[in-house]
C-alpha cells in the first residue's frame, strides 16, 4: 500500500514540477523578476552563438538592485545577449556561492557579481575561471586577481569623502556627534565609504565625533528604521547620520521623521533618487547622492559582451552605454573601470 | 526468502524514500539532461550536500531522544568562527599544515564544549530542549557577533580551502569526510550499546531511567554528538567559503529538522534511520540543485521542499491509519 | 500571599523588577512615560502573537507558521491597499481572513492527518513565506495611503508626560489590550478553553471526558493564524510599508516570549498575565540594553544567557515544589 503511495507521489511530484517549470516566470509587483530567461537546455542554446551573461546583485528585492537588473535586461536586449540576472533574496554571502556553482553548471559565458563578501566568493570564482567563464565584479569589488574586469560607479574614496562633506554641510557646522549607519558589514564597497569617509574626516573636521562603532542594517529599511530610533534615544545629543546602502538612509529618515527631529538631527546619505523624495521633502533626508543605477547594470553588461567579443579594454573607448555611446573610463591597472561622479539629490 | 521479506518489512520506509529519490534524479536527468546529468554538476551537488548533510545528521541525535537541536547552525558558526582565528593569524601562512591540523581540532573541541553546555542544561537542569537550545543558539550567535564584529573572518592558507573545495581521485573531499561521518553515525547510534540507549531513551525516559541506564549522561552524550557534528558541517562550510561568518548555514537549521522528519525520525524520539536521514537530505539537495538549473524561481524551491515534507508526511501517516484499520478488520472479523 | 508568591509568574515579574531597576540606575530616560510607551508600541506585533500562541502551546502544539502568515497578511493587506484603495475594515477583514484561513489547514491537518504540529507549521510555513517571496520578489511595498499612515500614527486618550506635555496611547496599544482580554476570557471562562487545558494536560482523558479534539484543534490554530494576520496589519501601520524578508526567525521571538511568561512546552499551563510579563520582559531587555549602550554585539549575548538562566530557574524552582510533595505517582 505504501509503495503504491509512493509511486503515486513520485508521479504527483513530476507532474507538478513540470507544471512549475512551464510557469517558472512568474509575474511579480512589476519588476525584474528573479526566475530568468532560459528555462530548459535547449532555450539556452537555441540561439546559437547568442552569448549568456549572468548578472548577480548582492540581493534582489530592494529598489537599487531592481533599477540595475532593469539596466542590465536592456543591454541585453540591445546588444543581442542573453542576460540572466538572479541573486538571493537576503544579503548573503554563502547563498551567492551556491547561485554561482549553479550558473558554472548552467555553462554561463560570463559572471558578473556584486559580492556581499568578497573573500568568500574567490573560491568559487576560480572554479568558474577555470570552466572558462568571463569573470566580472560591479558595484562592489572582489579585490583579486580572479576578476578579468571590475566595474565601479564611482571612485570610492571619493565617495566617501564626499558623503562627510555632504553632513558637515547640512549640520551647518563641522563640530558635534554623528553616527554611521552602514548595510552589510562586510561589503566591500560601503566599508571602503566610511574608511575613506573617516580619515576625511578625522583631518579635516576633527571636531566630529563618532558616538559608536558603525551600525549594520543589512540592507533592510526596517533595521535602519529601528536602529536609528534606538541611536536617538541612546545619544540625545546627536546631530548627524551618514547612512551608507541605499535603504539606510531612508529607514533613519524615516525614524528622524517620526520623532519629529529634521531640525536637529541631520541624515544624509546614498539613495535611490526616487525613493528619496518623499523625505526629501519634509527634510528628514537632507541629501541624497548616487548614481544611475539602470546606467550600471547596462554598462556592466556591455563591457562583458565587448570583452567576450574579443575586444581589449583600452581607456576612452567607445561602449554603448544606456543613454547613447560613452567613453571608458580605464584605470591603469587595465581592470578597474568608474562610471562617473557621484550625483547629489535635494529637495525639488 | 524469510528473511529478505522481513528486511524488506522492516525498511520500507527507508526504501520508499530510496524510490522517491530515484523518481526525483530521474525527473531532473529528464529536464535537463545535459546539465544535471553532467559530471560538473554531480559534483557540485557533491560538494553542496556534506555540510547539509551533517547538520541533519547532529539534527537526527537530539531529535531521536525526543527533543531539538535549534542551536545546531550557530555551533557550526561559532566552532568555524574560532578556528578561523587560528587560520587566519600570520603565523598560519608560514605553517599550514600545522595550523590546519590545529583549526580541526580547535573546530571539534569548540563544538564538545557548546555540546556539553547545551547536555548539562537538558539533561541535568532539565529545562525543555527547545528552550535551551533556542538560549543557546542566541548566546552563540551573540559570542560569534561578537568575535567578527558582524563582518567576516577571511583568508585561509590554500591547504586548507582545499578541504571545502578539493578533490581525491575525483571524489570531492566534503563527501569522503560525510561519507565517514555517516558511516561513524551508524555504528554509533544503531550498532553500540550506547546508540540503542539513545533509542530507548527517545522511547521512553522514565521507563529507560527505570531499568538503570544513565538516561542523564545519554542525553548529554547525544547533544555534544549532535554539535560534534554541527563542527563539522562548521569546518566545511567555512573552507568551502574561504571566510567565516555568523550566518553561514542558519537556513539549514530548519531544513535540517525537515530532512530528519522526512528521513523517517519520529519527532516524538524513539525511532529513525541514519539511512533515512542520509537518503531525505540527498533528497533535498536534488531537488533544490534540480529546480536550480532549471531556472525555476528560487522561492518556488522552498514551497516544493514544504509540500514535499507535509505530502510524504501525509502519506506515512494516512498508510499507518489504512494499515491499522486493515488489521482491525482482520482481527475483528475472525 | 504564599501562594501568590510559588506562582511561576511572580518570579518573572520579581525578574522583570530587577532588571528595571538595574537599567534605570544606568540610564534614567528608560522610565519616562515616552519611553515607556515607546517600548510598548514596538513590541505589540510580538504581543499579539505571543497571545495567539499562548493557546497553541497550552495545548501541547506550537506553530511556526505565524512567520508565513504575519508576512502574507502584510503583503496581501498592503497590495490591497495599494491597488484598491480600501478602508480599514476591509483590510483588517482581509488580514483575518488569510490568518484563519492559514491556522485552518495547520489545523486540519494536524487534527486530521496526524501529522505532529511541530512538522506541519514547519511545512506550512516553508510553503508560505516561499508563496509570499514568490509574489512580492522581496520587493517592499512603500506607497501606503495616506489614511492608513494616519491610523498608524493615531493615538487615543491623554497622559502626561515626562516634561509637562501629554501622551497619547497608540493605537496599536489598545489592539494589544483587547487582544489579551479576548484571549482571557476564551481560556478562563469558555467550554473551548478549558477545553484547551486539558488537552494540553492529558489528550486521552480530555477525548474521553467528551471534548471534540479535532474542533478544538482546528480553533486553537486558526486563533493563532488569526493573531498572526491582525499583527501583520498593526506591523505595517508601525512601519509604514511592507518589507516581506522582515519576518523571519519571529517565530522563535514568539515562542521565548510565551514560554518565559510560564507556559510549558508539552503542554498544560499558561496564562495570559504570564504571556504579558514574558512579552515586557522581553521588551525591557531589549529596550535597557540599547540604553545603557551596551553593544550591539553584547545584546545576542545577553539574551541567550537570560534566556537560559530565566528557563533554568522556573524548572529549578518547579522542581524543588515536587519534590516537597508525596507523590505517588511516577514522575521524573
Amino acid at each position: 500500500m505504501k509503495k503504491v503511495l509512493a509511486l503515486i507521489l513520485s508521479a504527483a511530484l513530476c507532474l507538478s514540477m513540470a507544471a512549475c517549470d512551464g510557469g517558472s516566470t512568474p509575474t511579480t509587483v512589476g519588476s525584474q523578476p528573479a526566475a530568468d530567461s532560459g528555462k530548459t537546455d535547449s532555450a539556452d542554446e537555441s540561439k546559437s552563438g547568442t552569448k549568456t551573461i549572468a548578472v548577480m546583485p548582492k540581493l534582489v528585492g530592494i529598489p537599487y538592485f531592481t533599477q540595475t537588473g532593469e539596466g542590465a535586461q536592456q543591454a541585453g536586449k540591445d546588444l543581442g545577449v542573453n542576460v540572466i540576472y538572479t541573486g538571493p533574496t537576503k544579503a548573503d554571502a554563502a547563498e551567492q556561492v551556491k547561485m554561482i556553482e549553479d550558473l558554472i553548471t548552467r555553462k554561463v559565458d560570463a559572471i558578473c557579481v556584486a559580492p556581499n563578501d568578497a573573500a568568500a566568493v574567490i573560491p568559487v570564482l576560480q572554479k568558474a575561471k577555470a570552466a572558462g567563464i568571463l569573470i566580472l565584479d560591479w558595484d562592489t569589488p572582489v579585490n583579486d586577481e580572479v576578476v578579468d574586469a571590475s566595474v565601479h560607479q564611482i571612485d570610492d574614496k571619493e565617495f566617501g569623502e564626499h558623503l562627510v562633506d555632504q553632513l558637515v554641510k547640512a549640520m551647518g557646522t563641522d563640530s558635534g556627534d554623528f553616527a554611521y549607519v552602514t548595510g552589510g558589514l562586510s561589503a566591500p564597497n560601503l566599508n571602503a565609504w566610511y574608511d575613506a569617509g573617516m580619515a576625511y574626516a578625522k583631518t579635516k573636521y576633527p571636531n566630529l565625533h563618532l558616538v559608536t562603532d558603525k551600525i549594520p542594517t543589512d540592507e533592510k529599511q526596517q533595521v535602519a528604521y529601528t536602529k536609528t530610533l534606538d541611536l536617538i534615544k541612546a545619544y540625545p545629543d546627536l546631530k548627524g547620520i551618514v547612512a551608507l546602502s541605499t535603504p539606510a538612509p531612508l529607514g533613519c529618515a524615516q525614524a528622524v521623521r517620526e520623532k519629529g527631529l529634521q531640525g536637529k538631527i541631520s541624515v544624509v546619505g546614498s539613495a535611490v533618487e526616487a525613493d528619496s523624495q518623499e523625505f526629501l521633502e519634509d527634510g528628514s533626508l537632507d541629501s541624497a547622492s548616487l548614481w544611475d543605477c539602470a546606467s550600471l547594470g547596462y554598462l556592466t553588461v556591455s563591457i562583458a559582451k565587448t570583452m567576450l567579443d574579443g575586444q581589449k579594454l583600452t581607456n576612452g573607448m567607445e561602449l554603448k552605454g544606456k543613454d547613447g555611446t560613452i567613453k571608458l573610463q580605464l584605470k591603469s591597472d587595465g581592470k578597474t573601470i568608474i562610471m562617473g561622479p557621484p550625483a547629489d539629490y535635494v529637495k525639488k | 526468502m524469510k528473511s529478505w521479506k522481513a528486511w524488506k518489512a522492516k525498511h520500507s520506509n527507508e526504501l520508499t524514500l530510496l524510490l522517491i529519490l530515484l523518481g526525483v534524479f530521474v525527473l531532473m536527468s529528464v529536464l535537463s539532461p545535459s546539465k544535471f546529468l553532467s559530471p560538473g554538476n554531480i559534483q557540485t551537488m557533491a560538494f553542496q550536500m556534506p555540510e547539509f548533510g551533517l547538520m541533519a545528521l547532529g539534527m537526527m541525535a537530539a531529535i531521536l531522544t525526543g527533543g531539538i537541536n535549534l542551536s545546531i547552525t550557530s555551533v557550526g558558526a561559532l566552532s568555524g568562527i574560532v578556528s578561523a582565528f587560528v587560520l587566519s593569524s600570520p603565523w598560519a601562512k608560514t605553517n599550514p599544515v600545522l595550523a590546519t591540523l590545529l583549526a580541526v581540532v580547535v573546530c571539534v573541541a569548540i563544538a564538545a564544549l557548546t555540546g556539553l553546555l547545551n547536555g548539562f542544561v537538558i539533561a541535568y537542569v532539565g529545562v525543555a530542549a527547545m528552550l535551551t537550545t533556542l538560549g543557546t543558539m542566541t548566546l552563540f550567535d551573540g559570542i560569534s557577533l561578537n568575535l567578527t564584529k558582524g563582518g567576516s573572518i577571511a583568508g585561509f592558507p590554500s591547504l586548507f580551502i582545499q578541504i571545502g573545495n578539493g578533490s581525491v581521485g575525483g571524489i570531492p573531499i566534503p563527501i569522503l569526510i560525510y561519507t565517514v561521518a555517516v558511516v561513524a553515525a551508524y555504528y554509533i547510534l544503531e550498532r553500540s550499546a550506547w546508540g540503542i540507549q539513545v533509542y530507548m531513551t527517545g522511547c521512553n525516559r522514565i521507563a529507560t531511567s527505570f531499568s538503570g541506564i544513565n538516561t542523564k549522561r545519554t542525553l548529554l552524550l547525544v547533544y555534544v554528538f549532535s554539535s560534534v557534528m554541527a563542527g563539522l558541517g562548521g569546518l566545511i562550510i567555512i573552507s568551502r567559503y574561504n571566510s567565516a561568518k555568523v550566518d553561514y548555514g542558519s537556513s539549514y537549521m530548519m531544513n535540517s529538522v525537515a530532512a530528519v522528519v522526512l528521513g523517517g525520525t519520529s519527532i516524538n524520539g524513539g525511532h529513525g534511520t541514519v539511512a533515512g536521514t542520509v537518503i531525505a537530505v540527498a533528497i533535498i539537495q536534488m531537488v533544490s540543485s534540480g529546480l536550480n538549473i532549471l531556472g525555476v524561481n528560487r522561492y518556488i524551491v522552498d514551497i516544493v521542499i514544504g509540500v514535499i515534507l507535509i505530502a510524504v508526511l501525509a502519506i506515512r501517516s494516512l498508510a499507518g491509519i489504512y494499515d491499522r484499520a486493515k488489521l482491525l478488520r482482520k482481527h475483528t472479523a475472525s | 500571599m504564599k501562594k501568590l508568591l510559588r506562582k511561576k509568574e511572580f518570579s518573572i515579574f520579581l525578574i522583570i523588577v530587577f532588571i528595571s531597576i538595574v537599567i534605570t540606575v544606568a540610564s534614567p530616560t528608560f522610565l519616562r512615560p515616552d519611553n515607556l510607551i515607546d517600548v510598548l508600541k514596538g513590541n505589540v506585533v510580538l504581543g499579539i502573537m505571543a497571545l495567539g500562541m499562548l493557546p497553541v502551546l497550552i495545548s501541547g502544539g506550537i506553530d511556526l507558521s505565524v512567520t508565513g502568515t504575519i508576512a502574507l497578511s502584510a503583503v496581501l493587506c498592503g497590495k490591497l491597499m495599494v491597488t484598491y484603495g480600501s478602508n480599514i475594515w476591509m483590510v483588517f477583514l482581509l488580514a483575518i481572513l488569510i490568518g484563519a484561513g492559514i491556522g485552518f489547514l495547520d489545523g486540519i491537518i494536524i487534527a486530521k492527518l496526524r501529522i505532529p504540529p511541530i512538522v506541519t507549521t514547519l511545512g506550512m510555513q516553508s510553503v508560505f513565506v516561499g508563496i509570499v517571496l514568490l509574489y512580492t520578489n522581496g520587493d517592499w511595498i512603500t506607497n501606503l495611503p495616506p489614511w492608513f499612515k494616519q491610523f498608524g500614527t493615531f493615538t487615543v486618550g491623554v497622559l502626561p508626560n515626562g516634561s509637562g506635555g501629554t501622551l497619547g496611547i497608540p493605537v496599536q496599544i489598545v489592539f494589544l489590550i483587547a487582544a489579551g482580554l479576548i484571549t482571557w476570557f476564551v481560556l478562563k471562562y469558555t467550554l473551548i478553553g478549558r477545553g484547551i487545558y486539558a488537552i494540553g494536560g492529558s489528550r486521552s482523558s480530555a477525548l474521553r471526558v467528551g471534548y471534540n479534539i479535532d474542533r478544538i484543534q482546528v480553533f486553537i490554530y486558526m486563533y493563532c493564524g488569526v493573531m498572526a494576520g491582525i499583527a501583520g496589519v498593526l506591523h505595517t501601520s508601525i512601519v509604514q510599508q511592507v518589507d516581506p524578508n522582515t519576518f523571519t526567525g519571529m517565530e522563535l521571538n514568539v515562542i521565548v516570549a510565551v514560554v518565559i511568561g510560564g507556559a510549558s512546552t508539552v503542554g498544560g499551563s499558561g496564562t495570559v498575565f504570564g504571556t504579558f510579563l514574558g512579552v515586557i520582559l522581553m521588551a525591557v531587555l531589549e529596550n535597557g540594553m540599547v540604553l545603557a549602550r551596551i553593544p550591539t554585539f553584547w545584546q545576542k549575548i545577553v539574551m541567550g544567557i537570560i534566556i537560559v538562566i530565566a528557563t533554568s530557574f522556573d524548572v529549578i524552582n518547579h522542581k524543588r515544589e515536587q519534590n516537597k510533595l508525596v507523590r505517588v505517582d511516577i514522575e521524573e
